[in-house]
């Protein structure tokens, strides 16, 4: 089944530039994609129409048949975000404060709330520190504690917008391995980088945009050896002809 | 469609960091000769300038708030209404009127630096009025005294902050470009 | 930072900690503004019931009195004002200043009160979570008309999430500046602005990121509303609070 269909979206910002334009391409549910592209070439624009932080301007997004513009609390519930930046998007004076924020805004009563708060920190391993204050927490438990956030929504699609950025290798593979955790229990997943080395040998697909428009879009293995003419550089590994390797071997 | 939710969103995120600049700002100083300039009150004034007399007055309202119950918004740490009852508490609730005056007048004057300069001076004179007065009942000391512990020192890094505030609120205008 | 942890919620058990918030913060406003008005024999009343709550709610009273130091300053400075200040029978004449025992007496029941009132306060945030107390101070606001208590709460939670986050940033920028030369500029204006017009875009960054993330996960106001439970010891305290504080005003 396809979780999102995306159907001829084009996005201008108001001073005219263009974000991206026609992008037409549907998602199975379960799927791991991995977005590739040079800065600026529309992969946060892209994410961002799909839980309706941003709406087409022509085209349409609809998540399981619905359109993102009809209802977009469904969407924003839907489709959970991680962003770039891990430090501005934690809300709460504590762990367990900052994961209830959404489950609040979604008006489930306390309990539920709670139940959820408390599985999510398990499935992120953070349920230890959910009294402290997030604002010292690593890199790494920053970015799963957004996660968190995002579990106790439960949204069935997890976009992570380069999720890898400021991490150090011990934080790299605590957030690989949460994702590939999420996608085994069949989450899909959506990993928007520049980046391939860490990611890519995980990945049923792999979409390449440049200036706003989805150059290719095929399995890793198909395309991996084009991808330098975009801006993306290709994993060492390919280029010497080896497989790649997963960041946590 | 979305866009009113959004743009509220974003007042109530910016009313915040003010908030939280003007705590920020008591642990915050340059070292410039003998008395280091805290950069509180700066904050305050940029307040009005930036944010305009309703979020000014909303922003400064909650940073009082919190420190009343007792977050620790105040410089020394020591929140609680005995803040707000000591002897400094004057200067803080002398914020609420100077914010809201300093935002009025750049409202209804259009922005312009020279207002701008007026605003905040009639701005610190509040701030100082409220200060002082609570100060002396306090202390109970002589008019003259109360202004040598009170004023005097921190007039001239006051002229200092408002000659930075100037340009600074030029600089800042555009990036924060909130409509009404 | 080490500032503003100084000054924070011990986690315990005790009655202090059990409280319905809401009669928490009423106790303390009440005995607070009343103590102001109060004369030795109820402030010793008070002492002795204040250190009586210090004690029940195990609170480490050595790093009390270390948080306090700072104001321990202030009380001091009040009191010598006080004292020098205060007209009436001279007892020592120092050069100028005379020093009365009527100033004595009223500098010393100033500082008294004061002294107090931040125990009290100081009391209150360490046995009270930071989000209970959030969840009160919108309890109490909802009543009011024009006053959105959902957002007010929002907003203080924001504040203290920004805090650190200033800071942190504010270090950065004065060292990325020193490292550069900064120092050798003696202008203050040059200096303030300087520093306050990165730190104001990077932080203003921040805040347009969270105001999104905040959209992403949801965020209205029309949210959970946390209940807040009250039990019979509550509205004995509360009774009690009230006992005392009429004591306190009319000794």
């Amino acid at each position: 089944m396809n979780i999102i269909e995306v159907t001829n979206l084009s996005h201008r910002f108001p001073d005219g530039t263009i974000g991206i334009e026609d992008i037409t391409l549907s998602i199975r549910e379960g799927e791991f994609i991995v977005i590739a592209g040079r800065n600026g070439s529309g992969k946060t624009t892209f994410l961002r129409h799909l839980n309706g932080l941003l709406l087409p301007d022509t085209g349409a997004v609809r998540l399981a048949g619905v359109p993102v513009s009809r209802d977009i609390p469904r969407a924003r519930q839907m489709v959970g975000m991680v962003f770039q930046d891990a430090d501005s998007q934690i809300v709460g004076e504590t762990v367990f404060d900052d994961v209830a924020f959404g489950p609040e805004n979604l008006c489930l009563n306390e309990c539920e709330v709670k139940r959820r708060v408390i599985k999510s920190l398990k499935a992120v391993g953070l349920i230890d520190i959910a009294d402290q204050r997030p604002h010292l927490l690593s890199g790494g438990e920053k970015r799963r504690l957004a996660v968190a956030g995002i579990l106790a929504m439960e949204s069935r699609v997890l976009v992570f917008d380069e999720p890898f950025s400021d991490l150090d290798y011990p934080g790299v593979r605590q957030i690989l391995h949460q994702a590939l955790s999420l996608h085994k229990a069949g989450h899909t997943i959506l990993i928007a980088t520049h980046d391939l080395e860490k990611v890519i040998a995980h990945a049923d697909r792999l979409l390449i945009m440049s200036d706003g428009k989805v150059i290719m879009d095929n399995a890793p293995e198909v395309i991996i050896k084009d991808v330098e003419a975009f801006g993306v550089r290709e994993p060492c590994a390919s280029r010497l002809g080896m497989e790649i390797e997963s960041w946590l071997n | 469609m979305n866009t009113n939710h959004s743009i509220q969103l974003r007042k109530t995120a910016y009313a915040s960091l003010f908030a939280a600049l003007i705590a920020a700002g008591a642990y915050l100083s340059i070292p410039i000769g003998p008395v280091p300039i805290v950069l509180q009150n700066l904050f305050v004034l940029l307040a009005g300038l930036l944010l305009g007399s309703r979020m000014g007055l909303a922003s400064v309202s909650v940073y009082l708030l919190a420190g009343a119950c007792g977050f620790p918004v105040f410089a020394g740490g020591t929140g609680g209404i005995g803040r707000l009852l000591g002897p400094t508490g004057g200067y803080l609730f002398g914020y609420l009127p100077a914010v809201y005056i300093i935002g009025l007048l750049t409202e209804k004057t259009g922005l312009h630096a020279g207002f701008d300069v007026i605003a905040m001076c009639c701005g610190s004179v509040v701030i100082y009025a409220c200060g002082l007065a609570w100060l002396k009942l306090l202390t109970g000391m002589t008019l003259n005294k109360t202004l040598i512990v009170g004023m005097y020192p921190f007039i001239l890094g006051d002229a200092l902050k408002i000659a930075a505030a100037v340009p600074i609120a030029k600089a800042l205008r555009p990036i924060m470009r909130i409509k009404d | 930072m080490a500032e503003l942890t100084a000054f924070h919620f011990h986690p315990g058990a005790s009655l202090l900690h059990t409280l319905d918030v809401r009669f928490k913060i009423l106790s303390f406003v009440l005995i607070s503004i009343s103590s102001l008005k109060a004369y030795p024999l109820s402030l010793s009343i008070l002492t002795l019931v204040i250190f009586y709550a210090i004690l029940i709610s195990y609170l480490p009273f050595k790093s009390i009195l270390k948080e306090l130091r700072y104001f321990f300053v202030l009380l001091v400075f009040i009191f010598i004002a006080r004292a020098i200040f205060t007209p009436e029978s001279p007892v020592a004449d120092l050069k100028q200043s005379v020093v009365a025992w009527q100033g004595i007496y009223s500098g010393a029941l100033v500082c008294w009160r004061l002294l107090l009132v931040v125990l009290l306060g100081l009391i209150f945030v360490s046995t009270t979570k930071p989000s209970d107390i959030r969840i009160a101070v919108e309890w109490f606001l909802t009543p009011f008309p024009f006053i959105p208590g959902k957002r007010v709460a929002t907003m203080m939670s924001l504040i203290m999430r920004f805090v650190p986050l200033i800071l942190d940033q504010a270090r950065e920028t004065v060292d990325a500046q020193r490292s550069r030369g900064v120092e050798n500029r003696k202008n203050p204006v040059y200096r303030l602005i300087k520093l306050i017009i990165p730190l104001m875009i990077r932080t203003f960054e921040k805040a347009d990121k969270l105001a999104v993330a905040m959209e992403a996960r949801c965020y209205s106001e029309k949210r959970t509303n946390k209940a807040l439970s009250s039990n019979r010891s509550d509205w004995i305290t509360l009774f009690g609070i009230i006992c005392l504080s009429i004591l306190l005003v009319n000794n």
